[in-house]
């Protein structure tokens, strides 16, 4: 091993005093040289301010001796703390660039920029999976085309399932292509609150220079829309405006307009005009693909099986999944074990609120055949015809999301010797789910009933 | 270099500087405090090269120039000289001291090895501040949490943070954790770990006089200013656990305690849980509606007290009797909340009525 640095510093020990040697050199290395510029590793910055000053010259003369080609030295602050000092050899710059990574972040600003944009909330970090595909598929047709055929954009999705980062991501992703657009992320209590305020105020105009001339306005949180009255008089307004002239209008809800029984039936049937686009809780494997793209995403190591864990556990949302998950990272962190010791050790308990209660096949199997008005000997027949059929795969579909059941297995709970049959039923449903509204209703309403 | 300074304000001035400069410190010239004046500006600086610390000092008339004096023996012998004027005047290497009838030379050495200190560039760093009582308190009531381990150098500091528009200091040693908010509605952000050994010297240095904390985070380097005094300091690199996912928002059971009867029976479980560990038992019980706080029985015997209080559940959790009284120790209010959730999950320590403090205690197993 060509251990440099190490030469150097017995070379340097014979030129200063012990105390010095002792006191400034202890803690140092050599990082490495990159485009002729040789780097020194010191502690702290009261280090690299005296060893620079003091012994720069020393420094320099013993790496010349040690055959060390660079024209410049420069002192880096390394976290070599309390590590067992060992002299390096040299390291490829990739490897000198995640170590003197640290997690300080200073700012004389907030992160959250005026738009309402959060720059963390991209295309690239959203898994894509069966519960999102569509409406993922949508958004980046979006960007592709702001103002164009998929003007407006209405999605919609129970809670912590991605609405947010998706919009958000259109209007990153918007703003990355054209940095000039005039963007404005809004939940809509926001926009509401803005013009309560202005109202009050002698200038009831103030809220509009906010809200007009924009080239995309991204609202969230639709279905907390005030009653019918001036405001969404107002909303309907701009969302016609800039409607008209072909500017991108993006709405989140957690429902469909129609649900929502404040919004006004022309701005209902406006919002929805270009197609609703729904995010689905995700299943068991969009939650580990979920897990694991975070886990690689932030660079924190965490064992298949912990991940495993977490997504077999945490049945509700991805907000709630994403805080088990980290939840689980810091205990790690902060007791210096990795997750899956973390979970094997008993100290990590999802939270009750985040699994489901219990249900069971059978439950699902009787519950879905009572859904569907029939005896649970009927849906269960050979029977072909459509509505019994339909059932008949509606509860293939549940078995396999919510108890998370094989194919082979769910063939079994449901008497059918061929499993391919319940591939070829959950398929289906899964394919129509996109289009049907009705059944998609259907499913949402069979879910909370099984647990219930 | 010649200055004239009130022996009072001298020698409080060489109390807090000297205990920086290390007098057992490899390196001879970091036991030095170092005299500078210019233009009738006289400032004391010591460094143990991870802080320094300066402390500016009001003078009735002097002379430019500067020396470097070994720190604790110009303290202790300031720190005896009788009250009225010193006068401090240094040729090549030799520092005289003299009042009324007390005349000493003291050899000094010359400022050319005395380290060289960061600058604070003020129009980068991100800066707070703080009413002194709010940083004091908040700052000495998550000390206590931080970790001697050198093994983990990020829990030896202090996470200064900001979330929400709110700036917190917090620190955890793998076993508990606390959290202050320090100021609320602050515009800039920062996320820094300083080291708990700077900490204390910046507590230390706050006299009464002290009205605010100014805090500057710079890249490098951290600044605290308290009137006349500056603390800098180097940053612990590394990076803090995401703690607040740490802190449980609903706990299962909350008890509303005197904080003074909650100290009594922990002291008393204690004493019988010194051969285990300091082990203690905390229990619920709905329908007595008590508190059971006893001790793991062992061969000194075993002891258990009951509190009375409301219970919505009955509950049990096993934790360090140590970490139970040092967080009941820096609450700073009579009526405290204790929240339990059971087995093997944190219990959850706040005050009553301001919740900008809370504290956290992992559980032992049971």
């Amino acid at each position: 091993m060509f251990d440099v640095w190490k030469n150097v510093l017995e070379q340097i020990k014979h030129q200063i005093s012990n105390e010095k040697f002792a006191t400034y050199f202890n803690k140092t290395s050599l990082e490495g040289v990159e485009n002729g510029v040789a780097k020194i590793g010191v502690p702290n910055i009261f280090m690299q301010i005296n060893v620079r000053k003091n012994f720069d010259k020393l420094i320099r003369a013993a790496l010349k001796n040690n055959n060390i080609d660079f024209s410049d030295t420069e002192y880096v602050i390394t976290n070599n703390d309390n590590k067992v000092r060992k002299s390096r050899e040299i390291f490829s710059t990739s490897e000198l660039k995640n170590k003197s990574e640290t997690k300080r972040y200073l700012s004389n600003s907030p992160r959250i920029s005026s738009n309402g944009l959060i720059p963390e909330y991209t295309f690239d970090n959203f898994i894509v999976g069966t519960n999102n595909d569509l409406a993922v598929y949508t958004a980046k047709e979006v960007v592709d085309d702001p103002g164009g055929k998929r003007n407006p954009f209405f999605l919609y999705g129970k809670s912590g399932v991605g609405k947010t980062h998706l919009i958000q991501a259109i209007g990153n992703e918007l703003l990355k292509k054209n940095p000039n657009l005039k963007i404005l992320y809004t939940p809509i209590n926001h926009f509401y609150s803005d013009f309560i305020s202005a109202i009050r105020s002698k200038n009831p105009d103030s809220w509009k220079p906010k809200y007009m001339n924009l080239d995309v306005l991204i609202i969230d949180d639709f279905q907390l829309i005030a009653e019918k009255d001036k405001s969404q008089i107002e909303f309907f307004n701009i969302f016609n405006d800039m409607h008209l002239s072909k500017r991108q209008i993006i709405v989140a809800s957690d429902r469909l307009p129609e649900e929502i029984k404040e919004v006004d039936t022309r701005l209902a049937s406006r919002l929805t005009q270009k197609g609703a686009y729904d995010i689905q809780l995700p299943g068991y494997e969009e939650r580990y693909a979920i897990l694991q793209a975070k886990a690689e995403y932030n660079g924190v190591e965490i064992e298949p099986q912990a991940i495993e864990y977490i997504a077999e556990n945490v049945k509700t949302n991805i907000r709630d999944l994403n805080s088990e998950y980290e939840k689980l990272i810091a205990f790690a962190e902060l007791r210096g074990m990795t997750p899956l010791e973390v979970i094997n050790s008993g100290f990590s308990r999802p939270s009750v609120s985040t699994s489901r209660k219990n249900t069971t096949a059978k439950k699902i199997i009787d519950k879905t055949a009572k859904y569907y008005d029939m005896t649970t000997e009927t849906m269960l027949s050979k029977s072909r015809v459509a509505h019994i059929k339909n059932a008949r795969q509606v509860a293939m579909y549940l078995l396999q999301n919510e108890l998370g059941l094989s194919t082979t297995k769910t063939a079994t709970e449901l008497g059918l010797k061929d499993h391919t049959t319940v591939m070829n039923g959950v398929k289906r449903i899964k394919n129509e789910m996109k289009m049907n509204f009705k059944l998609r209703e259907d499913i949402n309403i069979l879910q909370e009933k099984i647990y219930s | 270099m010649e200055l004239k300074v009130d022996q009072s304000k001298l020698s409080k001035a060489l109390a807090i500087v000297s205990k920086v400069a290390a007098s057992r410190a490899t390196l001879p010239i970091l036991n030095n405090v170092l005299i500078k004046v210019v233009k009738n500006k006289v400032t004391l600086t010591a460094t143990n090269l991870d802080m320094a610390i300066i402390d500016y000092l009001p003078v009735s008339s002097s002379k430019d120039g500067e020396i470097t004096v070994p720190a604790r023996l110009l303290a202790d012998f300031v720190a005896n000289l009788p009250k009225g004027d010193i006068e401090i005047s240094s040729k090549d290497t030799k520092v005289t001291i003299s009042s009324s009838k007390y005349q000493s030379v003291i050899n000094g050495s010359d400022v050319s090895d005395f380290p060289e200190l960061p600058e604070i560039n003020e129009k980068k760093a991100v800066i707070f501040k703080v009413p002194v009582e709010d940083f004091k308190n908040g700052v000495s009531s998550v000390k206590i949490a931080a970790s001697n381990d050198m093994t983990r150098p990020a829990l030896t500091g202090i996470y200064f943070n900001t979330n929400e528009s709110v700036l917190c200091v917090a620190a955890t040693d793998g076993y508990r954790l606390a959290e202050k908010k320090l100021i609320s509605d602050v515009k800039s952000e920062v996320k820094a770990i300083v080291p708990a050994s700077t900490v204390t010297e910046v507590l230390s240095s706050i006299s009464e006089e002290t009205e605010e904390v100014e805090i500057l985070f710079d890249e490098s380097q951290v600044c605290f200013r308290m009137g006349e005094i500056e603390v800098t300091s180097k940053y612990i690199d590394g990076s803090f656990p995401d703690y607040r996912k740490l802190i449980p928002e609903n706990m299962e059971v909350d008890l509303n305690l005197k904080k003074s009867e909650l100290l009594r029976v922990t002291k008393l479980a204690a004493l019988f849980a010194k051969e285990v560990g300091g082990s203690i038992i905390l229990e619920t019980s709905k329908s007595d509606g008590v508190l059971k706080v006893s001790s793991v029985i062992n061969e000194f015997g075993e002891n258990t007290s009951e509190i009375e209080v409301k219970v919505s559940q009955d509950t049990k959790v096993i934790l360090n009797s140590r970490y139970l009284l040092d967080a009941l120790n820096v609450l700073d209010s009579e009526d405290v909340k204790v929240g339990i959730s059971g087995n093997l999950q944190p219990i959850k320590i706040e005050n009553k009525k301001s919740l900008d403090y809370v504290h956290i205690i992992m559980p032992l197993k049971g």
